[in-house]
């Protein structure tokens, strides 16, 4: 068994909520932050919740937002208390297991896939990210790269416009004008 | 009498039953490849079937459901890598009988049991579900909004996680759903005074990011991880292995029910918690658990498909979702128009019918195909991560845009993509936060309604809880969850039991 399959067994990733990640009596990388940034989100719902409608009834629009923002101010608050009494985890690294290159150049991809949807068009951008993501992950030959993400994003394309019909910004491509042309492909073999 | 018409609807309509089997096996596939799981692909197929009929889109997602809960035991047994979350206990036995050249025999005996434990699952809810739904009419809106808050909690509680984190998760998805205009009074709640979130966050978005985008950055960290091959031989399991292992199955069949029907827990905390009744109540395995006993596989495979049945119980009786796969399938039935709870028995009796017909016909699909295909099985399951990973983010775009057409979405998928990230490598379950999505409203108007209806008098209120049985049974298995987590339980149960007896107490 090699060591990557001996960390799988470990559950430290998270993948169910029946096994969730991180270690009982120590803390990751960059957890006593994340637990940091939590209460302080729980305190500003808090705060807005408490504008909502502030004590006025129970049954105010206000109270459940109220109780949930105080609920995750509490329980967020003692998470961070017990993460700070929690010895680091000595053989872990922030840069390493927590946020390794792949997944912060993954993260940006997307951002950029999202930015540039609507100006260049689902067919485009899709390329692009896929031709982009590939290469970058398996450092496979261009040839490699080119027909498995070209060749997929042909089969999404068909099988969500097609048969999901679901509509995608067209961008730059005159993706109305094809599908007629399809159309009339279809219908010209029928009649 | 319309209810058994309803139920042959499946099978009278070629269409439909073709998009059960063509989902049950898909189903195997996505719950088979590690970095696919159920709650991904149902989450992003509900925004592309959200302009189908109820039926065909209800076939395709029960189809993927059973199919995916058993494809995860595949990949268990022969990489040692469970292919989807409920297939964890299954790898523990799983792998060392295939190292020992019975991956065959594994993987037969699994593809039986899981059908076995799905039939008893779907004979529960067939049963049950009516009765169940009868009851619920006598449900005062307290007991809606206790039964909300145990969902939340359970999922914290029964894991092996923190129960704080699950609490602090599931408050945070009530808070999601909080936000947007108030339908009772039209206040906005967690605007921050920005137009973009008057409107509220789409569910579907928190959905698709929790479970798609957030596991897809987490599978990046094994990008490399390459596939083993194993040898397959026999495949049908014999008779007698079957028989022997009858009394057992029926056991953990029965906890998978049970925690199925929990709301809020599933598939995967129901197969952990049968390997451990399996490893207590076995007296003489054939070897010992760990290193390849039938009775480690058995477990966790009924129960886990068990609980596909058990988890359509809370939903279709009283809109509170099982697990988090049939939280998501609430949101469909929502989109169609349809509203998930006691009433649903009664104006649309034929939606039942059809929902077991359709679980039956995915069951037996799913031991076709878990009996046969094994040769292009292996070739799909070594498809490298490299290209896996890019696609399914790129469906999750596609499937947050689909909805609303909105590219406001597809940010929100992507942040609460990252922040799940984050919150499962820091321990924080992602069930939680759906469920509390999901039930924000019900819990909200049902406090309102109770607290109306009680003066807004909070003496009153406890009062009333008190002066109802079922109220008091809810309250009490809430304050119960807590108190299991403080040593005094610990202490209690040496006391009363001898010695530890873990988990089965928490039922």
């Amino acid at each position: 068994m090699s060591d990557s399959d001996t960390e799988y067994q470990d559950h430290h990733e998270g993948t169910s909520d029946a096994t969730p990640g991180g270690y009982d009596d120590a803390r990751r990388p960059g957890e006593a932050l994340f637990a940091v940034l939590l209460v302080v989100a729980s305190f500003a719902l808090l705060w807005n919740a408490y504008g909502i409608s502030g004590f006025r009834a129970l049954s105010a629009p206000g109270s459940v937002p109220m109780a949930t923002a105080a609920i995750m101010v509490i329980t967020s608050a003692i998470v961070l208390f017990r993460t700070l009494r929690l010895p680091k985890v000595t053989s872990e690294s922030l840069s390493r297991d927590i946020l390794p290159m792949t997944v912060i150049v993954l993260a940006l991809m997307l951002v950029a896939y999202g930015v540039l949807l609507r100006p260049l068009g689902f067919l485009p951008t899709s390329a692009l990210f896929l031709i982009g993501a590939v290469k970058f992950l398996s450092h496979r030959s261009w040839l490699f790269t080119l027909t498995v993400s070209l060749g997929s994003l042909a089969l999404i394309w068909v099988v969500f416009r097609i048969v999901f019909t679901v509509l995608m910004p067209a961008g730059i491509m005159p993706e109305a004008e094809f599908m007629q042309f399809l159309r009339d492909l279809f219908s010209g073999g029928t009649n | 009498m319309d209810m058994i018409l309803s139920f042959l609807t499946v099978f009278t309509q070629p269409e439909l039953l073709l998009l059960v089997g063509l989902g049950t096996f898909a189903g195997v596939y996505v719950g088979a490849i590690p970095g696919l799981s159920v709650t991904m692909a149902v989450s992003i197929l509900i925004s592309f079937t959200f302009s189908w009929d109820v039926y065909p889109a209800i076939s395709l997602m029960i189809g993927i459901y059973m199919g995916g809960v058993y494809g995860g035991s595949r990949t268990a047994i022969l990489l040692n890598i469970p292919g989807a979350p409920s297939a964890i206990a299954t790898a523990m036995d799983g792998y060392p009988m295939a190292k020992r050249g019975e991956a065959g025999t594994a993987i037969g005996v699994t593809t039986v049991m899981s059908f076995f434990g799905g039939f008893i699952g779907i004979l529960v809810l067939a049963l049950a579900a009516p009765a169940v739904s009868s009851f619920a009419l006598s449900f005062q809106p307290r007991d809606y909004m206790l039964l909300a808050v145990l969902g939340i909690l359970l999922v914290g509680s029964l894991s092996t996680g923190s129960l704080l984190k699950g609490i602090f998760a599931g408050a945070f998805g009530i808070a999601i759903g909080a936000v947007g205009m108030d339908p009772l009074t039209y206040t906005p709640r967690f605007t921050f005074d920005l137009p973009l979130l008057r409107g509220g966050i789409s569910f579907i978005a928190v959905m698709i990011g929790m479970f798609g985008v957030s596991e897809a950055l987490l599978q990046l960290h094994n990008v490399n991880t390459a596939a083993v091959r194993q040898k397959i031989t026999r495949i049908v399991p014999s008779w007698s292995t079957i028989r022997k292992h009858l009394p057992l199955s029926l056991q953990t069949s029965s906890i998978g029910v049970v925690i199925g029907a929990l709301p809020g827990t599933g598939g995967d905390i129901a197969a952990l918690m049968a390997y451990d009744h399996a490893k207590r109540v076995t007296k003489n395995p054939e070897r010992p658990f760990g290193e390849g006993a039938i009775e480690g596989l058995v477990a966790p495979e009924t129960a886990n498909n068990a609980a596909v049945g058990g988890a359509f119980i809370p939903m279709l009786t009283l809109g509170i979702p099982g697990d988090a796969v049939t939280a998501i399938m609430i949101g469909a039935l929502y989109i169609h128009g349809l509203n998930p709870g006691p009433m649903l028995m009664i104006d649309r009796p034929e939606m039942f019918g059809f929902i077991v017909g359709a679980l039956i016909s995915a069951n037996f699909f799913m031991l076709i195909f878990g009996l046969t295909g094994i040769r292009l099985f292996t070739k799909i399951v070594e498809m490298p991560r490299s290209v896996l990973i890019p696609l399914i983010m790129l469906l999750s775009i596609v499937g947050a845009y689909a909805v609303n057409n909105s590219i406001t979405d597809v940010y929100w998928m992507l942040g609460f993509g990252v922040l799940g990230y984050f919150m499962r490598l820091y321990g924080y379950p992602l069930g939680p936060v759906i469920l509390g999505v999901i039930l924000s409203r019900l819990l909200d108007e049902n406090w309102r309604r109770a607290i109306i209806s009680e003066r807004e008098d909070l003496g009153r209120f406890f009062g009333g809880i008190f002066s109802s049985p079922l109220s008091l049974v809810l309250f009490a298995a809430v304050i119960l969850v807590f108190v299991t987590q403080t040593p005094i339980w610990s202490w209690f149960k040496r006391k009363v039991f001898g010695k530890s007896t873990p988990q089965k107490d928490a039922q």
